[in-house]
């Protein structure tokens, strides 16, 4: 067996003494960067490049890749805690995280979110490391008309997300929307609501809009519940003794969450450009889907939890794929990885792996370790970071409004992005207060300018015939299995009932 | 006061509508979706779509109850203190502005307690310096005007 | 090292280490002014995006090699003031007008970013110091195409359009094609992406016929023979590209590329951009920056001070007509 051969030369060479200190470091310094609201996987990566130059490339690669997943695994900290999202593959993990947590349940939800992270990363490099050249072949095969029909099927999602109230889900989405359409026009070139502001020419960034949709849109919420009022204050319950490990039903009712997670995390990570934040949020409404219970989700299911933390895992272990093998970074995180790559003089591309083999397998093995690590960290951490809730809320609200911004402003340095924060934050009460859904618009924020732009790609390239969506074969298949999802869907929901996002805002708003 | 909050949507719609009307091409020049496309059919259906969620508020002929106006006053001083935090920041810089902000902030909520809140307003930047400037090398809002200190 | 690691550290930090390592006062440099420049001031070095990037890169390793060979007397301070494609960090320069010891790299942006958004600077602004090297775009099909060469492409052009992907539309990646295709004399559709990754893998998937991209990042790709570099448009072919030919060679000139030099502050006074001028002579001429070149895949077009205001503006006004004839900026 070449792969065990291989794999087993990467160990020797990931587990020198050095070696392990450098990822442990990257772990605890990426679990930090990931905690903070606003700082994902690649703002952390970019920040702390820098402190590998001059290290030996392994010690360094070990190390960044730490800090990459530390991250994944610190972001959803706060999801659960705070309602605050560390990053935007983690907005999915507050829909249940976050009901978990006010049930009392913080201790069983940061188990179980480290515990589906260790599934999901782990999934994810058993299937780098047997089916890397197949799935090289996924990330090769999508272009435009594909990227279309991909955001078709997350648009699926929207459906799972949009509530009880139709027309309120209907206009929170048509606001993502609108606010996707902000920026340069990619086709023309032309500016879209930019007002000749030179921080709109990117267009509008999706964490300052979910951290304050969700973060601060939850401490207006709170304050308007008097929460600041009373005695303890504290936001969430958490019991120390009896509450932490999670309990049987919560391993059995979600054995199967992890393995369709981590399969469509991996999957959706492994084709460039979709990344964690989509993988998660379709695996959300996956499991949604699914569930025999939908009605719990949003109220503190235990699976919606899990679902998006075990794809938004596996999506990042599948990014490598694309970068291994074909020297194309999938995501922002893997780009930066791919600079380091580049700065060391070495070539990404398909011969990456036969010419450096000793880095590319010590790469592989050390996320194994890294996974290993996180969980024993993690683990080791939990009763550390719920001394967080334990703060009274009249002291700890104003310290979130100070973190939310204060992170918002460093990841692009953008004044603008910490005022759209703020504004997020006040839209975000009156939607949540009067039963909007403020999922339905940052999932439209992420999949709207998606399709936009792969739709209009795809009609130039097809000059202007929609026939190109059946004359290619991977177009054929997402077509297929998006046509038998919305056959099925309407059966599945027709069982299930209330909604993801909009269910306590229900009883709390008119 | 959902029908305001509606009403402030439709505003906005109108408003977006409009400059993709005015400002954006429905097709570009050889014939393809052009930038104003997808704009003007977001803008018009979220127009449609506010102003039937407004007429159906009105037929339902109650104006939805809200908390009661203590609930209102907190939330309402909260949402101003960040707004004005938002502006110190610009004005001051990050340093400044959290100090302040907390300052003012804890001692409105958390009464009585002055060592205590002037702790945390002070170990708060100063934390957040120290983990995102000399740990991250992150940045810190700059101060637009800077104070003699 | 000493500079990476300055830059990595925090303000506070970096005060003191950049104190510590400051160089010996004195003459070090080419020291044509007898003022400039003072040991005692700090030089202020913007950097106008984030750490990682090719901006970020190019500056770090323009002050290692001044550190290196102690070229700059005083201490060198990098900042990195992203934010709004650059406006922030130049508008930060442009502010400073009149001071010697404001400074900055530039790149593709310092020409674009301005003709997208209503910035207070243009980039003839500036003290221009020089043009130190050129970003330059390889032409590339899919390597199982059945096209072998330029000529080929040209000649299958001219029957039937095809498309060609590149990165944005306010970007060299659109006017390097348009110019080309204009002097070769076919048409084409233009298909727009947010990265090269993007467009990558729509090649690779065959739903374009072409792109352009930067080699550095496709290297590898076109090492394994996934894809086949066709033509090339600086004006001296990279060792990794051998045997490709240059639009020039075909006599398809089009004198368009992305500009990374030096620029200080406007207005500076003209013994700092003397002395500046003179010192990148020393600094190009060093084994670091060859190195650096032929890391990053750069074409090393070298031209000093006002010949370099010269080259941005007709860099500006060339982007501009392109731009405007297709109604991307009005």
């Amino acid at each position: 067996m070449d792969i065990f051969a291989d794999l087993m030369m990467g160990l020797s060479v990931a587990i020198t003494p050095i070696n392990i200190v450098y990822l442990l470091i990257g772990a605890l310094v990426g679990m930090i960067v990931g905690v903070i609201p606003g700082f994902g996987p690649s703002a952390g990566l970019a920040i702390l490049l820098p402190v590998t130059f001059g290290m030996d490339p392994i010690g360094a690669i070990m190390m960044l890749a730490a800090i990459y997943y530390g991250a994944m695994y610190g972001g959803t900290i706060t999801s659960i805690l705070l309602n605050t999202p560390g990053e935007s593959a983690t907005v999915a993990s507050t829909f249940d995280g976050f009901p978990l947590a006010k049930n009392g349940r913080a201790g069983p939800a940061l188990v179980m979110q480290a515990v589906a992270s260790f599934v999901g990363g782990t999934v994810g490099v058993i299937l780098i490391t047997i089916l890397a050249p197949m799935f090289s072949q996924v990330s090769r095969s999508f272009g435009p008309p594909e990227y279309f029909l991909l955001a078709m099927m997350g648009m699926l999602t929207l459906l799972v997300m949009i509530g009880t109230n139709w027309k309120l889900g209907v206009i929170s989405a048509l606001i993502g929307f609108a606010l996707g359409t902000v920026g340069v026009d990619l086709e023309t070139g032309q500016g879209r609501y930019t007002f000749g502001s030179a921080e709109l020419i990117g267009g509008i960034y999706f964490i300052p809009i979910a951290i304050g949709l969700f973060g601060l849109g939850e401490l207006f919420y709170a304050f308007y519940g008097g929460l600041h009022r009373t005695g303890t204050g504290a936001i969430v319950q958490y019991d120390k003794e009896e509450r932490f490990w999670p309990t049987a039903q919560d391993w059995i009712s979600t054995r199967l969450t992890m393995a369709r997670s981590s399969i469509l995390g991996f999957v959706v990570g492994v084709i460039p450009g979709a990344g964690a934040t989509i993988a998660s949020l379709m695996a959300y409404s996956t499991e949604r889907s699914v569930s025999k219970n939908p009605e719990n989700f949003g109220k503190g299911e235990m699976a919606g939890l899990v679902a998006p933390e075990t794809a938004n895992n596996a999506a990042s272990s599948g990014a490598m794929i694309p970068l291994l093998t074909l020297g194309i970074p999938g995501s922002a995180s893997t780009a930066v990885l791919l600079a380091a790559f580049l700065l060391w003089g070495m070539r990404p591309g398909p011969l990456f792996m036969e010419q450096n083999p000793e880095l590319a397998w010590g790469l592989i093995a050390s996320m194994y370790l890294g996974n290993m690590a996180l969980l024993a960290i993690s683990i080791f951490a939990i009763p550390l970071f719920v001394q967080i809730i334990k703060v009274p809320y009249r002291i700890l609200g104003p310290t979130v409004v100070v973190i939310c911004a204060l992170g918002t402003f460093s990841v692009n340095a953008s004044f603008i992005e910490m005022f759209l924060m703020f504004g997020a934050g006040i839209v975000g009460f009156f939607m949540r207060l009067y039963g909007f859904s403020p999922a339905a618009l940052v999932l439209a924020l992420v999949l709207g300018p998606l399709a936009e732009e792969a739709l209009r790609q795809t009609l130039t390239i097809s000059r202007g015939s929609f026939m190109i969506f059946i004359e290619r074969t991977p177009s054929l298949w997402i077509l297929g299995i998006t046509i038998a999802l919305v056959a099925f869907l309407p059966l599945l929901n027709r069982l299930g009932g209330k909604t993801a996002s909009s269910g306590d805002a229900e009883k709390a708003g008119s | 006061m959902r029908i305001a909050f509606l009403v402030a949507l439709l505003a906005a719609a109108v408003f977006y509508s409009y400059t993709a009307f005015a400002d954006l091409g429905f097709m570009t020049r050889t014939g393809r979706l052009g930038p104003g496309f997808f704009p003007r059919v977001i803008g018009v259906s979220a127009i449609l779509i506010t102003l039937w969620a407004i007429l159906d508020e009105l037929r339902s002929g109650r104006i939805s109850r809200d908390g009661d106006a203590r609930a209102w006053a907190d939330v309402a001083m909260l949402m101003a203190l960040a707004v004005g935090y938002a502006l110190l920041i610009r004005l001051f810089g990050g340093m400044v502005a959290t100090f302040v902000f907390l300052a003012v902030t804890l001692s409105i909520l958390n009464r009585g307690q002055l060592v205590k809140n002037m702790m945390v307003a002070t170990l708060v930047p100063a934390f957040v310096y120290l983990l995102f400037d000399w740990l991250l090398n992150a940045n810190m809002p700059p101060a637009l005007i800077e104070l003699p200190i | 090292m000493i500079s990476l690691t300055n830059g990595y550290g925090s303000r506070l930090r970096n005060g003191i280490l950049a104190a510590a390592v400051a160089l010996p006062v004195g003459f070090a440099g080419p020291a044509l002014a007898q003022d400039y420049p003072s040991a005692d001031e700090t030089l202020d070095w913007t950097i106008a995006f984030g750490p990682g990037g090719g901006n970020d890169i190019m500056a770090r390793s323009i002050i290692e090699i001044l550190d290196k060979y102690d070229l700059y007397p005083g201490d060198v301070k990098p900042e990195n003031r992203a934010g709004g494609s650059g406006a922030v960090g130049w508008g930060y320069l442009y502010a400073q007008s009149g001071n010697p010891y404001g400074i900055s790299t530039t790149s593709g942006s310092f020409v674009t970013t301005p003709l997208q958004a209503d910035t207070p600077w243009q980039p003839e602004d500036f003290t221009p110091v020089a043009l130190l090297a050129t970003d330059d775009l390889v032409l590339v099909v899919n390597g199982n195409s059945d096209i072998q060469n330029i000529e080929e492409f040209i000649a299958k052009a001219k029957e039937t359009p095809m498309n060609i992907g590149g990165t944005g539309t306010v970007n060299v990646d659109f006017i390097v094609p348009t110019l080309f295709a204009q002097k070769a004399g076919f048409e084409f559709d233009y298909v727009s992406f947010n990265s090269m990754s993007e467009q990558t893998t729509a090649l690779l998937s065959n739903a374009l016929d072409a792109m352009v991209g930067n080699p550095g990042e496709i290297l590898g790709l076109i090492e394994s023979g996934d894809l086949r570099p066709l033509v090339f448009s600086g004006q001296n072919v990279p060792a990794a590209l051998e045997g490709v030919p240059t639009m020039g060679s075909l006599g398809y000139d089009i004198g368009v590329s992305m500009p990374r030099g030096l620029i200080l502050a406007p207005n500076a006074p003209q013994e700092a951009q003397d002395w500046w001028i003179e010192t990148m002579k020393t600094v190009v001429e060093t084994p670091e920056w060859g190195e650096y070149i032929s890391s990053n895949t750069l074409t090393p077009t070298v031209i000093y001070g006002e010949d370099f205001r010269t080259f941005l503006t007709n860099t500006k006004n060339g982007f501009q007509e392109v731009l405007k004839s297709v109604g991307a900026i009005k």
